[in-house]
């Protein structure tokens, strides 16, 4: 709209109306193209040269003439800017674009489409269950409110004012350009754009002639970054944006499609930190054994039914021992089958003293499971829920440990990964009742694939601190598939699981888990210690069957067997001794600790 | 015509990490003094986290990448020095055939400083045809070696930030724009086999501009 009448001033000022119009649609594509996914999906070609043919030469035929504008060919304009113009009256309404970061409750397989549904020039879509955030808000106003200087501008020509203003445009757009993809919020589009997996969040944006302020606690947690205003006729536009400096929480979420959950106290092999606490334990257990556990134990993530230590995840091939033992000391049978071999057991036990750190989560201390504690008892009851259930993969993918096959502390846990290689073996696993099969089951199972439960028994518990190999608890004896069934003095022997999940009277042993087997071992194996032993032994006597662990209900019967064994206060006076010694070892860097002797004694 | 003269902050980089520091910080620059059509290219940083802009003409890319070559030839030579890379824009102007010059001049009106501590490690990698391998010290422990690139990065997205803002401050000196140019003529300088050398080149420069003490400043 040039006017040729010769009123400089007129078509000066027509020509600036039209940059400043195309600022706003320029710096808005500027925005958005980094900033919504859906739209730049549909665009790509400003972010990747290679989707356009003609990048490297940049011919000016390929490219659109209004894309021309500032000199920055970005391709194709979005609907929604396009119809920026309709909604914008005028040139003297700023623009203003609201980044939000939509957190997603549940992951949705739909999300993409969710998130194109959510994009609106006027509203967005609230997903349910999501949570949304504004991360951004970029500003782009006309500010008119500059005085003119008259003066100055008329000793220049209109052409010098309108070039001048045009390529202080393009300087402008330009580091907004560069800037945009240096702020913080560029990283989360970029992951959901680039990256094929869905994520628990997505971009969306809002665009308003208005802005919204800011409470002032939102405020004061943003920065702004403002852009030097470029001055016109008649004004000057102005840039700026208020952002979050962090929003690392969005991206760092979980992007591995797979795990649903991230195991924050996996322990890891034992190569790992080997003083590393277990603190999250499952359920009732207030102390995270302060005693460095080798094994993953902590459960929590992965608990499918059970919470408890065992989960065991009869499908999952993993090893990784995380959740599974919480060692529920309820699950030790205070009954030996066995008393020689429980003796042997003892011994190992001794010397593993430590182990009784171990018992995580549903018994505070250690010696508590061995009887009764009804506290633990009840957490078992309630971590180790339904036999069958297998419980979800955990021992994720996540745990590092337990690369199967070895007695590596932390497959212990993974009993149930071994389930389906065991045919045979489950068979011959013991047990008294169908429970306890199905546990056995289980732990054969584990067995032929990886951890073996209570396998260390006659490890000395502070070889392996120092052994790096250092072996599950649970681990069964080195013969795998056999582990509990067919071998029953051998698991005497060395699997504390089998005795231990038996015992309470006999009661039906829940096998199902892998990792209640596992515990069960563990808390068998502890119950061998000399000062646990002498109540357990008796009521041992049954058990006899693998079914290590029984984490499941079973405990219920057992319960009132355990606790017959051994009274609260002994638990206790264990369990401090065990603590005592703990830190002496952990001081003495495994030294024999002459508290732990008194204790012992 | 004044000529504007930005001092960036220092970084520290290690010997590895040069090509991509010094990419990303003259292609910003360059981006944002092509003022002739661009469509832009996005280049994600490999060794940081962070993405810079090019102005996607392959000409440009491969002339900067054999200046980034030749510095690190030389900072070979000379380990474990502080050095300079200077990329400075002018304008040519037709002058009389003076002392120093022949018939064109060069009018510099604007000069961007890099400056880069190089800890020179032990493992020299000839980065020719692994233009982004990335050679790792085994000297250094892993949380030190994070942490540094921690701060570099830090430090790099400081840089590039004051990139930024230099330009948006300083307008004015930047010359109009000619068409059919996609950007301003410029030179990449970096220090030559010795010192004094460099000084020379910073005397000669100056001399060209006019000699205005900006330059040196």
């Amino acid at each position: 709209m040039a006017s040729s009448h010769g009123n400089s001033t007129h078509s000066e000022s027509a020509k600036t109306e039209q940059i400043i119009t195309e600022f706003f649609a320029k710096s808005l594509h500027i925005i958005l193209e980094c900033r919504s996914p859906l739209m730049s999906s549909r665009n790509f070609s400003g972010e990747q040269a290679l989707s356009s043919p003609s990048s490297s030469s940049s011919s000016s035929s390929s490219v659109r003439p209004r894309d021309k504008w500032f000199n920055l060919a970005l391709g194709e304009c979005p609907a929604a800017l396009e119809n920026l113009d309709l909604w914008r009256q005028s040139n003297f309404e700023p623009v203003v674009v609201d980044v939000i970061l939509v957190k997603r409750g549940l992951s949705r397989t739909q999300s993409l489409k969710e998130s194109s549904n959510a994009y609106s020039s006027d509203h967005e879509e609230v997903l349910s269950g999501s949570e949304e955030k504004i991360i951004e808000r970029w500003i782009v106003q006309y500010d008119t409110r500059k005085p003119r200087e008259k003066g100055s501008t008329s000793r220049r020509t209109s052409s010098n004012v309108l070039h001048t203003l045009y390529k202080k445009s393009i300087l402008l757009l330009r580091s907004l350009y560069a800037t945009a993809r240096l702020l913080p919020a560029y990283k989360i589009f970029r992951d959901l754009n680039c990256s094929g997996k869905l994520r628990p969040f997505t971009l969306t944006h809002r665009l308003l002639s208005f802005v919204e302020p800011f409470t002032r606690k939102e405020e004061s947690e943003m920065q702004r970054f403002s852009f030097t205003p470029v001055d016109t006729s008649s004004g000057r536009l102005c840039l700026s944006v208020l952002y979050h400096s962090s929003v690392s929480d969005a991206s760092s979420e979980s992007s591995t499609p797979m795990s649903p959950q991230f195991i924050p106290d996996y322990v890891g092999s034992p190569l790992a930190d080997p003083l590393k606490r277990f603190t999250s334990l499952p359920v009732s257990s207030p102390s995270s054994l302060p005693f460095s556990r080798r094994h993953s134990w902590s459960y929590d993530r992965y608990r499918a039914s059970p919470p408890a230590y065992f989960s065991p995840s009869p499908t999952h091939s993993e090893p990784p021992a995380a959740n599974a033992l919480q060692f529920g000391p309820v699950n030790l049978p205070p009954q030996h089958p066995d008393s020689s071999s429980v003796h042997k057991t003892n011994n190992s036990y001794d010397e593993y003293y430590p182990s009784p750190n171990f018992t995580p989560s549903p018994s505070p201390s250690p010696p508590v499971y061995m009887h009764g504690n009804h506290l633990s008892n009840a957490a078992l009851l309630r971590t180790e829920s339904a036999p069958v259930c297998i419980p979800k993969l955990n021992l994720q993918p996540s745990l590092p440990m337990n690369d199967n096959n070895r007695p590596s502390r932390g497959s212990k846990l993974d009993m149930s990964t071994g389930l389906p290689n065991t045919g045979v073996s489950v068979e011959k696993l013991i047990v008294k009742d169908d429970s306890k099969k199905h546990y056995g089951t289980k732990i054969s199972a584990v067995n032929s694939s990886q951890c073996s439960i209570s396998r260390s028994s006659s490890r000395s518990f502070l070889d392996d601190f120092d052994d790096s190999d250092f072996p599950c608890h649970f681990d069964v004896e080195d013969d795998d598939p056999m582990y509990h069934g067919s071998r029953p003095e051998s698991f005497d022997k060395k699997s504390h699981i089998g005795d231990q999940m038996d015992p309470q009277a006999g009661g039906t042993f829940p096998i199902k888990k892998s990792q209640d087997a596992a515990v069960g071992a563990l808390v068998h194996m502890l119950k061998k210690a000399p000062p646990l032993r002498q109540e357990l032994s008796t009521s041992t006597a049954d058990s006899t069957h693998v079914s290590s662990i029984r984490a499941e209900h079973p405990l219920d019967s057992s319960h009132s067997v355990l606790v017959a064994s051994k009274t609260t206060a002994d638990a206790l006076e264990e369990l401090q001794g065990f603590k005592r010694m703990k830190d002496c070892l952990l001081s003495q860097g495994g030294g024999t600790c002459n508290v732990a002797a008194g204790i012992w004694k | 015509m004044n000529c504007e003269v930005c001092q960036l902050k220092e970084l520290e980089v290690e010997h590895f990490e040069i090509r991509e520091v010094l990419r990303c910080i003259l292609h910003t620059i360059v981006f944002h003094r092509a003022l002739g059509l661009v469509r832009p290219k996005v280049i994600d940083l490999e060794l940081f986290d962070i993405t810079y802009v090019q102005c996607g003409d392959g000409e440009l890319e491969k002339k900067i990448d054999e200046k980034i070559e030749q510095f690190i030839s030389w900072v070979e030579k000379h380990p474990n020095k502080k050095s300079q890379v200077c990329i400075s824009f002018y304008e040519v102007k037709n002058k009389h055939p003076s002392w120093f010059t022949n018939k064109t001049e060069r009018l510099y009106w604007e000069q961007w400083y890099i400056n880069l501590n190089v800890s020179q490690q032990q493992k020299v990698h000839s980065g020719k045809s692994h233009p982004s391998k990335i050679v790792v010290d085994p000297g250094d422990s892993l949380e030190e070696r994070s942490a540094r690139r921690a701060a570099l990065e830090t430090s790099l997205r400081e840089v590039l930030f004051q990139i930024i803002k230099f330009v948006n401050e300083k307008k004015d000196h930047v010359p109009p724009i000619s068409d059919g140019v996609v950007y301003f003529p410029y030179e990449v300088t970096i220090p030559s086999s010795s010192d004094s050398a460099f000084g020379m080149d910073m005397i000669k420069r100056m001399l060209q501009t006019g000699g205005h003490p900006t330059m040196l400043s």
